[in-house]
């Protein structure tokens, strides 16, 4: 047996340590933890502020997810003061979600994951002429021709599309050789290149791949102009409680939002949507063919028995979350747990998400793993009453600043583990598509909306070219990574429906963003709390504020990755990074690519995780408010 | 690595054109502030320096610096990051993980000593042997104070690394600060913002890379070509605040008119950035264009000066806001008075409410 440490994981707010005992034998892995290092305690700093500007503090939990994190808080704050925005608002906070779940799973792919899947040094045996006849076979092939259905087409013809010929191949191999050949590898140095899987794939789809890679990171820049269009900037742009913003006007030209505006939103909304069907789409496909192909179906875990969602889009406004209303004219209805999907449809068993779930003690932390304790005799509690009193018990092996092995029977992580009705789930783009999968073919979505039909469409397609049933291409690293392009399409044409949206309520003459009629602390009751819920790009996201006196009380968030890289609990077991690793077949253990691969199938980004946690000692009544435990504070 | 490269060299390599070398000196020459006259010494230090060795590390951060590193624009990111530069450590973008990831950066800091430059995103954590913030198996802390004493110089890339940032806010539970007290004797530029504009970060970078010194800073060690203007100085609504027109509510008609945004919590006029004249995406917008008061992310501290929409005094002696557009309208000479006083003031009253929570 061997213990193999992997710290950091680097990644987004790379704060990620995993360690796994394989064996050497088989090359499985027979245990692994998977470690939260950083803790920034934001939920503390909350206290006290006003609730108008919490979305600016708490988007600063992430870099990445700056929208879905001021989405959520405005949400909150408006779920809890009772303020239904105006309907522009609603569509463009949507734009702004849907643009920054394209941008994001591109980067993902291209930047964050190719690299574990694709080689430059394998691009160097590539023929060019052969690669440039690939291209041309998987736009043939692999091009997935979903759409929105449009009401306006501003685009002459697809602007953006890959070259295709050996020339351009050529001279991307002869930077790449330069690169290489130069010993200055830069961002390229020290990975394992001389892995086994690096031979899993032609050269030529190496090539391909490396080439996309530089494209996509010029071009990903592009695809966020709406952000600074209506936010101002990005990352995090401003938001604002009761709407938006950026006041709209077809009379002025220094308004903010005006024709010429909407013009550049206009054109990233159609980039985007060209670039995941031209780009991400075919390399996705090609690369998971070869991998489904050679057998690769591991790496699944939690997505077999357990996947959460809370539903996505609301079309029109909604009157609030607590009441129920945020669920009633979702576009996409994923809000839902699907359990032993693994086992086969028939055996796959579908519950509904409901408001109740996100306001009661159906949602509960547990801290078993992670370094902190609970008040005698307190297992789980719900995030409004959540205690978090530090303790900090160090690793096992090494000292306190110089790990060497952490203590899975004790405790190990910064992040707590959250669960529904006592269970973990897996949360994420494959969780989504899990679940409305699920719920179709159960009969349980009688009339799809044109997007889940598209999410349909696309599991079909893609089953095709895998000659796989979704039920065993999903629950795999492969689908991990397969699910979060089909949904950067998605988000695409979601992105496009709702500017059409918007456009058309502009043209009937309503050009009201914003909604100040509560902007008056002295109008807001002296007590009242909220939730805000979110499908990031990485999963089921909900904040809830505590208002007192016009001040934050009280402000806890659950977010996408502590629901999937949370520490383990003694009744519930392995949180979601953790069984998908013990799911992996390891080939070298000194070279645990594999690991790698299957833990950045999940999109790890460690900032949301991070800020959880208050100080320790004297503080802690801050944020142990039990809404339940007297008198319920109606709003 | 052997033979460190050029910016020239990369190009010959490349069998890029002299005309394309050149022309990209002197879109640098103009990015980094310096007047045309400079031209030349844009090219001969790209053609004689090597690639500078960057090394990029992660405190307490939410990687926005790093993302919006990648949205610049001119330069490209992806021209600096294969081209102009070696980045040879940095957690977003590297391929590696791990233990050899971890090798290679001792490797760098052995093997550049003192020539290579830092860049540093987040905050340091300093409660409790700084435990709250661990990578490989150690404090940040540490690895911050080994990487930065054998560096040439270190950027300290948004507001966290800059003054401790997010976490640093009352009542500061990770005991995080910036990390200026902890770099030892090598140079240090702030480079302030929640996150600084991509080409204020690129630009930084590319300076020191060229010139092999740090750009001129102001006393608060940032660049003064990037931090000179407060953003109220170059605002595209300032002439509405000199007329005394301003919004009172989001969305109203002053709003969609464009009018100013100061009595909706503006901090434009203490503020210093690039926001007003570089704006974002490379002349796009930025907040106040997009009709939202500037939260001044890139002034220290700024996040216990709260709530930031109705935080703006009156203006004391001189009565409200809307006699101050009435004054101002008199004349230059007034309108610079007044913004003096204004700042005065603003620091008073914060001071005397501090003393007051105290």
């Amino acid at each position: 047996m061997k213990h193999v440490v992997v710290d950091p994981i680097t990644r987004i707010e790379g704060h990620l340590r995993v360690e796994v005992q394989v064996d050497e034998a088989t090359g499985k892995v027979t245990d692994a933890i998977s470690s939260g290092t950083a803790w920034r305690g934001l939920e503390l700093v909350m206290k006290d502020r006003d609730p108008r500007d919490a979305w600016a503090y708490i988007q600063r939990i992430c870099g990445v997810c700056t929208t879905a994190h001021a989405l959520g808080s405005v949400r909150a704050v408006e779920d809890a003061l009772g303020i239904a925005i105006p309907k522009n608002a609603n569509y463009i906070r949507n734009i702004m979600a849907a643009t920054l779940t394209v941008q994001d799973h591109i980067v993902h792919f291209y930047h964050l994951h190719a690299l574990d899947w694709v080689s430059p040094v394998e691009a160097l045996a590539a023929d060019a002429i052969a690669t440039a006849n690939l291209q041309n076979t998987l736009l043939g092939a692999y091009k997935l021709p979903f759409r929105a259905p449009n009401t306006s087409t501003t685009e002459a013809y697809e602007h953006d599309f890959p070259a295709a010929t050996p020339q351009y191949f050529e001279q991307i191999k002869g930077k790449v050789k330069a690169i290489v050949e130069s010993g200055q590898l830069g961002i390229f140095s020290a990975n394992w290149w001389d892995h086994p899987d690096y031979k899993l794939l032609p050269p030529e789809v190496h090539l391909l791949a490396v080439a996309h890679y530089l494209e996509m990171l010029d071009k990903q820049r592009e695809l966020v102009t709406p952000h600074v269009i209506f936010g101002g900037k990005n990352p995090h742009p401003h938001y604002v409680v009761g709407g938006m913003p950026c006041s709209i006007s077809l009379d002025d030209g220094n308004a903010p939002v005006n024709t010429a505006r909407l013009e550049i939103v206009d054109r990233a909304i159609n980039m985007g949507r060209s670039l995941v069907n031209n780009y991400y789409l075919p390399d996705l496909l090609a690369i998971g063919a070869a991998y489904v192909k050679a057998g690769r179906v591991d790496g699944g875990g939690m997505a077999k028995t357990c996947v959460l969602g809370y539903g996505s889009y609301p079309i029109e406004g909604y009157t609030g979350t607590s009441d129920g209303g945020f669920f009633k004219n979702l576009l996409i209805r994923c809000n839902g747990v699907v359990e032993d999907f693994g086992k086969g449809l028939a055996a796959a068993k579908f519950t509904e998400v409901t408001a109740e779930d996100v306001t009661t003690e159906n949602i509960t932390e547990s801290v078993d793993h992670a370094w902190y304790e609970y008040p005698a005799g307190k297992k789980d509690l719900h995030p409004w009453e959540g205690v978090t009193a530090p303790k900090f018990t160090g690793p096992k092996e090494g000292t306190e600043t110089n790990w060497k092995a952490l203590n899975e029977s004790g405790k190990y992580s910064w992040l707590k583990t959250p669960k529904w009705k006592g269970k973990l789930c897996e949360v994420g783009p494959l969780a989504r598509y899990i679940i409305i999968y699920t719920k179709a073919k159960k009969g349980l979505l009688p009339e799809p909306s044109w997007a889940e039909q598209m999410m349909l469409d696309q599991l079909d397609a893609v089953s095709k070219v895998l000659g796989l049933a979704p039920e065993v291409w999903l629950p795999t690293m492969v689908g991990r990574t397969a699910a979060r392009a089909l949904d950067a399409q998605l988000n695409a044409e979601i992105n496009k429906f709702f500017f059409d949206k918007l456009i058309a309520n502009i043209k009937s003459g309503d050009t009201k963003v914003a909604n100040s009629d509560k902007w008056d602390i002295n109008t807001w009751p002296k007590e009242c709390k909220g939730v805000g819920i979110y499908e990031a790009p990485r999963g089921a996201l909900s904040h809830y504020i505590h208002i007192k006196d016009g001040k934050t009380f009280n402000y806890q968030c659950i977010v996408p990755t502590t629901w999937n890289a949370c520490p383990r609990d003694d009744n519930a077991g392995n949180g979601a990074y953790e069984m998908a690793m013990k799911d992996t077949q390891v080939k070298v253990p000194d070279k645990p690519l594999e690991i790698v691969k299957v833990v950045r199938s999940f999109d790890p980004c460690m900032a949301c995780a991070t800020h959880m946690f208050n100080a320790k000692g004297e503080k802690i009544n801050v944020i142990t408010t039990d809404p339940y435990s007297g008198t319920r504070v109606d709003k | 690595m052997d033979k460190r490269e050029s910016m020239w060299d990369v190009y010959l390599r490349k069998g890029m054109s002299r005309r394309s070398f050149v022309k990209s000196c002197v879109a640098l020459t103009s990015l980094m502030g310096l007047s045309t006259d400079q031209v030349s010494k844009v090219v001969e230090a790209a053609e004689k320096k090597p690639l500078p060795v960057v090394v990029w590390i992660h405190g307490h951060e939410c990687t926005g610096c790093d993302e919006s590193f990648i949205r610049s624009g001119a330069p490209l990111a992806s021209d600096l990051v294969l081209s102009q530069i070696a980045l040879e450590y940095d957690h977003l973008l590297a391929a590696a993980s791990g233990e050899p990831f971890e090798a290679h950066l001792e490797e760098t800091i052995n093997k550049y000593k003192g020539q290579y430059i830092l860049c540093v995103e987040g905050a340091v954590c300093t409660k409790d042997n700084g435990v709250y913030c661990m990578s490989g198996g150690k404090p940040f802390i540490e690895t911050l104070q080994h990487a930065a004493h054998n560096a040439a110089a270190v950027i300290a890339y948004g507001t966290c690394a800059a003054s401790g940032g997010i976490q640093a806010a009352k009542p500061n539970p990770t005991g995080s600060s910036g990390i200026s007290h902890f770099t030892g004797k090598t140079p240090v530029v702030n480079v302030p913002g929640c996150p600084p504009i991509p080409e204020v970060m690129t630009g930084v970078v590319m300076h020191v890379a060229l010139f092999g010194t740090v750009p001129p800073l102001d006393n608060e060690g940032r660049p003064k070509q990037f931090y000179g203007n407060r953003i109220h100085d170059t605002c595209y609504r300032r002439p509405f605040f000199d007329a005394g027109m301003f919004a009172e509510r989001f969305d109203d008609a002053g709003a969609k008119a464009g009018w100013c945004l100061y009595k909706l919590g503006c901090r434009g006029p203490e503020t210093y950035n690039s926001c007003g004249n570089l704006r974002w995406f490379q002349g796009m917008s930025y907040p106040i264009q997009s009709g939202a008061p500037c939260i001044g992310c890139s002034n220290a501290h700024f996040w216990d000066e709260d709530p930031m929409t109705t935080r703006m005094p009156e203006y004391g002696p001189l009565g409200n806001v809307d006699k101050i557009g009435a004054a101002l309208a008199v004349g230059t000479a007034a309108g610079v008075a007044v913004h003096g006083a204004m700042s005065v003031i603003q620091k008073q009253k914060r001071e005397a409410e501090e003393h007051e929570k105290e």
